[in-house]
């Protein structure tokens, strides 16, 4: 630049002073970082720290929506878990989450494979695959509840009329089936989440490693085994998190089917904490029964993540 | 910076808190003026008589002409009311008024406006409430709602499936009910009643039973759990041996299972509001089966149990938001609701849906006509409020929205639990909420 175009284009000397302090300071990479990562941090300040404090809050207090309480330690969680409704939702939530997340496992898995085959209509049959994760939860609990429905189950129709029952089951009257039956739906609806992450963790494996496998002679099985669960493990892993934190928090499929019950026998700690904490207005008993998933999910994700953690290092 | 009324020299919030504070009947002319510009936001459920939702709407439109204010009506379904209602006690705004239950009333007290002279000048205007519409809305001797009605759950019952096994009428006692249940069940035309975690039926099903073998949930101080006794043990009996000739599945009945299960001729009896017999008389027209359906369909009372004849309804009540600003616009709308203008109307359309709970209405001409429907004039009195005999409370709401009756009950009949264990169960549960809400 000449000096003539410098003098002209030049800024007084304060400013320029200040814009060099300014640019030195942006330079300096603890400073950028922590200017980089400050709106993340103050957006999970204000979006989950402190709602999560104040949901603490509550759940050491009394408090109902109508009265503030009073701070009362904890002794909510005593009183949960001297209640016998609370022990039995808590064991329905495990079972429930447990079977979700297998069942997607299983069926996400071996449906991702088969998508990842070459087939005509695969584009549609992959678009289609996606329904269940794409229409609203009630929508699909609708429909499930008219297919459960203890009257008019199209299910048992088919059973009956096929010849392969007299009578269908009870699928939301049984205690032990309900609960088999609000974690099939759940299942149902999770399964094309995983299938899909599962896709696109296969599709990234190079076919080279394929190619080479098959000349050295290895079974398809051999191949699975040895490629494709490997290299796709992180990414399942990863969708299992998620699955499980989105599982042991599902709030609507089991309102929908059963609103909890029949006597109990689906109620999920979501399902119990609204009818503590909104229908009966006990927002500290509410609070703490949500709390209660916490350390449960802290556990499992804490060792999810490491296993994530160690495979990328390896 | 506030507003000023035009030549008045006061502000406009001044001349809101003042048209609040008034006397009731002394208000109306100076809300009139005072309404202009402001909003007025009300919850409302979706009532299954939708000509008594479109009065609400016109009523609110009339409402707006007529003084200026802005009503808005915002409608929900009835567990997504729930948590608005709830959203708006806990943060202070959002509305002025809702649709809510009679539980609201009295876990939601502190945060409701005090309308006790309105109420008063009401009754005066309908004959003196009824005792079921004052213990839906009193807490602690002040009116914190009002009563917009109570919604009879009668024994709707195929009167040609009961002919065919010899019964000319519904039976008078729960031992003729039984048998009743064994021909019908036998003849491949079983009853059915809920025993579901049903927000609705769950209770109006339950609760009659309960009271009527001399069972209640708590003594007469409201806190003092006396579930476990006796006459509850002689209701559970009695509901375990009937269970064993309903239709298959109704443990996970929720609100429209009943309904449909009658529409569809799956059950022969089954206990509902008059809305079962609405839809189908509305639809006989064009639909044969309906037609068939309305001429051979009845409504009875609940038998006679050795403690006397119960029943439990659904309870609407208007909540006043104490939070909201629109105290005038408040008192102005329920002013208008209550008018006899408006509230006879609005009460002979629903044709004894939801019925307000006024002595007076015996000698008013808001009854349906059609024979079919003549017993829920009966049926009106005979409500009695979850906690009876001891007063509606906070307790008694949970245990409802827990569905420990319920619970209790279903145990028993599907062999989960012994009778004497299912009261044992519920007794406990009962003791736990009490001695929460006690400490």
């Amino acid at each position: 630049m000449s000096a003539s175009l410098r003098a002209a284009t030049s800024v007084p000397p304060e400013r320029a002073l200040w814009r060099r302090r300014l640019t030195d300071w942006a330079d300096n990479e603890r400073v950028l970082g922590y200017l980089l990562v400050g709106p993340v941090v103050l957006l999970l300040i204000g979006l989950v720290a402190y709602p999560f404090f104040v949901a603490v809050g509550y759940a050491l207090s009394d408090r109902t929506l109508a009265d503030e309480g009073e701070f009362i330690g904890l002794e909510n969680f005593y009183n949960l878990f001297e209640n016998q409704i609370y022990r039995q939702t808590l064991g329905n939530t495990l079972i429930f989450t447990a079977g979700s997340v297998t069942m997607r496992l299983v069926f996400g898995v071996g449906l991702a494979l088969i998508l990842n085959e070459a087939f005509r209509f695969r584009r549609l049959v992959r678009s289609a695959v996606l329904l269940p994760w794409i229409v609203p939860t009630v929508l699909g609990t609708m429909a499930w509840l008219w297919m459960f429905n203890p009257n008019f189950s199209v299910i048992n129709w088919v059973l009956v009329h096929s010849g392969l029952m007299a009578q269908g089951p009870n699928w939301l009257t049984d205690p032990d089936l309900a609960l088999f039956s609000v974690t099939l739906v759940n299942a149902w609806r999770g399964t094309p989440f995983m299938a899909i992450t599962v896709l696109a963790g296969l599709q990234s494996i190079p076919s080279e490693l394929y190619d080479s496998s098959a000349i050295d002679g290895a079974s398809k099985f051999q191949r699975f085994r040895h490629i494709t669960l490997p290299l796709v493990m992180p990414v399942l892993l990863t969708a299992l998190v998620l699955s499980i934190i989105w599982t042991f928090s599902d709030f609507g499929i089991v309102y929908g089917l059963t609103k909890g019950g029949p006597m109990n026998a689906t109620h999920v700690l979501a399902t119990l904490s609204y009818q503590a904490g909104l229908a009966s207005g006990n927002i500290g008993e509410g609070a703490a029964i949500s709390l209660t998933m916490l350390p449960i999910l802290f556990v499992l994700i804490l060792w999810q993540l490491r296993r994530i953690r160690r495979m990328n290092i390896a | 910076m506030t507003k000023r009324s035009s030549n008045s020299g006061t502000t406009r919030r001044r001349v809101l808190a003042t048209a609040a504070a008034l006397p009731a009947f002394a208000a109306p002319a100076i809300a009139q003026n005072a309404l202009k510009g402001t909003k007025l936001t009300i919850l409302a459920s979706n009532w299954y008589v939708p000509e008594c939702n479109a009065q609400l709407d016109q009523l609110a439109a009339e409402i707006g002409r007529d003084t200026g204010m802005e009503v808005r009506i915002e409608r929900f379904a009835g567990d997504e009311l729930t948590t608005k209602t709830a959203a708006v006690i806990g943060s202070g705004r959002g509305a002025d008024l809702a649709v809510g239950v009679e539980f609201d009333t009295y876990v939601y007290a502190s945060k409701l406006t005090d309308v006790t002279d309105l109420a008063n000048e009401i009754g005066k205007t309908y004959g003196g409430w009824l005792d079921s519409g004052k213990a839906a809305s009193v807490v602690g001797g002040r009116f914190k709602s009002l009563c917009i009605g109570q919604a009879p759950a009668a024994w709707n019952y195929r009167t040609d499936q009961f002919a065919a096994v010899g019964l000319n009428k519904f039976p008078d006692t729960f031992d003729d009910l039984l048998k009743a249940a064994k021909l019908l069940h036998a003849k491949g035309t079983p009853i059915g009643m809920t025993l579901g975690h049903a927000s609705g039926d769950g209770r109006s099903t339950n609760y009659p039973v309960l009271w009527a073998f001399g069972g209640k949930e708590f003594e007469n101080d409201g806190k003092t759990v006396s579930i476990d006794s006796p006459g509850t043990l002689k209701a559970v009996e009695w509901y375990a041996e009937v269970y064993k000739y309903f239709i298959p599945g109704t443990t996970a009945w929720l609100d429209p299972d009943n309904n449909q299960a009658f529409l569809a001729g799956k059950v022969s009896a089954t206990v509902n509001v008059n809305t079962i017999y609405l839809a189908s008389r509305n639809a006989a027209a064009t639909d044969p089966a309906r037609k068939f359906m309305i001429e051979n369909m009845e409504h009875g009372l609940w038998p006679r149990g050795p403690a006397g004849r119960f029943a439990n309804y659904n309870i609407n009540v208007w909540l006043p938001f104490a939070s909201s600003p629109n105290k005038a616009g408040q008192l102005h709308f329920l002013r208008e609701w209550y008018s006899r203008k408006f509230l006879l109307k609005w009460t002979k359309t629903g044709q004894s849906y939801f019925i307000p709970t006024f002595a007076g209405f015996d000698n008013e001409d808001v009854w349906p006509d059609d024979p079919k429907l003549k017993i829920f004039r009966e049926l009106n009195k005979l409500n009695r409020l979850p906690g009876y005999s001891g007063p509606p409370t906070p307790i008694a709401a949970e245990a409802v929205n827990k569905y420990i009756l319920v619970d209790m009950f279903a145990k028993a009949c599907t062999g989960q639990l012994k009778p004497a264990e299912a009261v044992k169960w519920a007794a406990k549960e009962y003791e736990q909420i009490a001695k929460k809400r006690r400490a």
